[in-house]
């Protein structure tokens, strides 16, 4: 009994190496966060006050006011919304179609087909924007919406299909048989068993997209100039160079921005786990 | 019977097609062909968004044969290795720490992979700021500590650090990620049993742990590398390529070709170079993985 508790002892001195390097690493990841939001609550003359102080003397939330009310601000925003759910949706109903058809139909040549469709996100996203700017301007699609969502679905789509029939292998066949027996269909026994049940992994997969699409930059930077259509990332990159940085509003924006992604994250931090873990597994 | 079959089969073939179709078609649409036209782009001499002449192998000789281009793959080579030398042990070194049982490690591993939903945008911007030579909090310790005042991003070597340090904070939380759910796979009793044979914390590590999570840490250098080739936006926002081109990765240049000076046809050629840089290092991978497995 006694050697237990030494034990208890040395491993409890064991882990505090862990806890300094831990709490360390956490202090540098949020350190920039911080700074953004000190720096988004002063006032312009103290933004520029060397040394700089690192609590603001006196709290001011007239940079959040004139991102909010006095910007492209809002545009921006909704236009992110738009795009990224509208990209999330089509994505996944696309994928975990394609997905459930190789995992449980016969398919000639699926595994060669499955390994085209890996090796297509093997492309990186740079080569692929000078040719989409032509078929673009081609199609007469340069400038809207429906072209982002076009090129965030199909790149979208090969991840999540991979992660899906992955998941669908996963599922016993017994459950569709059962189903079937009781004069379902396949397909009924796909919308009304399986896709229940499958809920988690198909939110866990979402959830990169979205992040993928409110965070993309390039696409919407290529194929977007009107100030109406513009997402987001692009948004906060003209705040650099419109005004000649104002630092205050800038990060006051910074902040705002990246408020959907934190909430989300913190709060679905398991399914953001999983869903990287199955990506890069299967991937 | 048999026709009953036969109708069934017909039907599931009918269904299969039309739940993949979708995918394919728009796979191809927005990776193939695009990847076909953009081979074809970068043999010929364009004027803006017009393609003109065939003019073959000029635009790859002009990245081969040049000290720019060769300037571009020594940046691109030395952004991904320098940043894969510091945030593979640093991401695998958290994870090891993350896996032990302490209290409020859901909320230090919320944290810790905080820079990992952030955007490439909102990153540079906010390292920009910290930076920044005159007002910057880094900047301040910098001149407390020398006395000098600080340029992140104004001389070669120090911007070049910079990105890749900057790079190292945003992208090592995918390998603490993926190291972790490794760790926590590795079967408990294997542990257990070296410990009762007297195996110290550090033969632990060095015999059981890192053996076991040998092929992610494998896949994570993969997909890294691939993942910083073609980085475009942390740089561009961050320095745009400068100091005198010395943060300039190909994927950089080939996104300024097109796009800042509207040269597409070279631009296009710099985006093939990147992609069959990829398929090398993903062929190797594999052969790596093959010898493994023999």
């Amino acid at each position: 009994m006694k050697k237990g508790s030494e034990k208890e002892v040395t491993g409890k001195y064991a882990n505090v190496p862990a806890y300094i390097g831990l709490i360390l690493l956490a202090c540098i990841t949020l350190a920039p966060l911080l700074w953004a939001l000190s720096t988004s609550l002063k006032i312009p003359s103290e933004v520029i006050q060397f040394p700089p102080t690192v609590i603001p003397s006196i709290l001011d939330f007239s940079n959040y006011y004139k991102v909010l009310f006095a910007s492209n601000f809002m545009t921006y925003f909704r236009n992110s919304i738009v795009v990224t759910g509208v990209s999330l949706l089509i994505s996944t109903i696309l994928s975990m179609h394609c997905a459930y058809a190789v995992a449980r139909f016969d398919i000639p040549h699926k595994n060669a087909l499955m390994f085209g469709i890996l090796m297509t996100s093997m492309i990186p996203t740079v080569a692929l924007l000078i040719p989409l700017y032509i078929m673009a301007v081609r199609l007469n699609l340069y400038n809207t919406r429906l072209w982002l969502i076009l090129i965030y679905t199909g790149w979208r789509t090969p991840v999540l299909t991979w992660m899906m029939r992955g998941f669908f292998e996963q599922i016993p066949k017994e459950l569709e048989e059962a189903a079937m027996i009781d004069g379902c269909s396949k397909v009924k026994a796909f919308y009304t068993v399986i896709l229940p049940i499958s809920q988690t992994a198909l939110a866990s997969s979402a959830l990169l997209t979205a992040v993928y699409v409110w965070n993309d930059f390039l696409v919407s930077f290529t194929f977007v100039t009107d100030e109406k259509l513009k997402m987001l990332s692009v948004g906060l990159y003209s705040y650099v160079t419109q005004y000649g940085i104002q630092w205050g509003e800038l990060m006051a924006a910074v902040c705002l921005s990246i408020i959907p992604i934190i909430i989300l994250f913190v709060c679905l931090q398991k399914r953001f786990v999983a869903g990287m873990a199955a990506g890069a597994v299967k991937g | 019977m048999t026709a009953e079959k036969k109708t069934r089969r017909w039907k599931d073939k009918w269904i299969s097609i039309i739940f993949v179709a979708p995918t394919i078609l728009l796979i191809l649409f927005v990776s193939i062909v695009p990847m076909v036209i953009a081979f074809r782009t970068s043999l010929h001499d364009t004027n803006y968004g017009e393609i003109l002449g065939f003019v073959g192998l000029k635009h790859y000789k002009q990245i081969l044969l040049t000290g720019d281009g060769w300037n571009n793959i020594f940046n691109t080579i030395l952004y991904a290795m320098g940043s894969l030398a510091v945030v593979i042990p640093l991401g695998v070194m958290a994870a090891v720490g993350l896996n032990n049982k302490l209290k409020c490690v859901t909320l230090l591993r919320t944290l810790i992979i905080l820079p990992w939903v952030l955007s490439q945008t909102v990153v540079a911007l906010l390292w920009k700021w910290l930076l920044n030579g005159n007002f910057g909090p880094v900047s301040y310790v910098w001149f407390a500590l020398t006395g000098e005042k600080a340029d992140f991003f104004n001389t070669a070597w120090i911007a070049r650090i910079t990105v890749i340090l900057v790079n190292v904070w945003f992208t090592f939380p995918i390998v603490l990620i993926l190291t972790l759910a490794a760790l926590q796979s590795i079967p408990l009793d294997l542990f257990e049993a070296a410990k009762v044979d007297g195996a110290s914390r550090r033969d632990l590590f060095w015999k059981i742990t890192l053996p076991m999570i040998k092929p992610t840490i494998l896949t994570a250098v993969v997909m890294q590398s691939m993942e910083y080739f073609s980085m475009v936006t942390l740089i561009f926002v961050m320095t745009a390529g400068g100091p005198f081109d010395a943060t300039e990765t190909i994927s950089l240049r080939a996104f300024k070709e097109g796009f800042t000076y509207w040269h597409l046809g070279l631009g296009s050629a710099f985006s093939i170079v990147i992609f069959v840089m990829n398929i090398l290092f993903s062929l190797i991978y594999v052969r790596i993985l093959r010898n493994k497995e023999d």
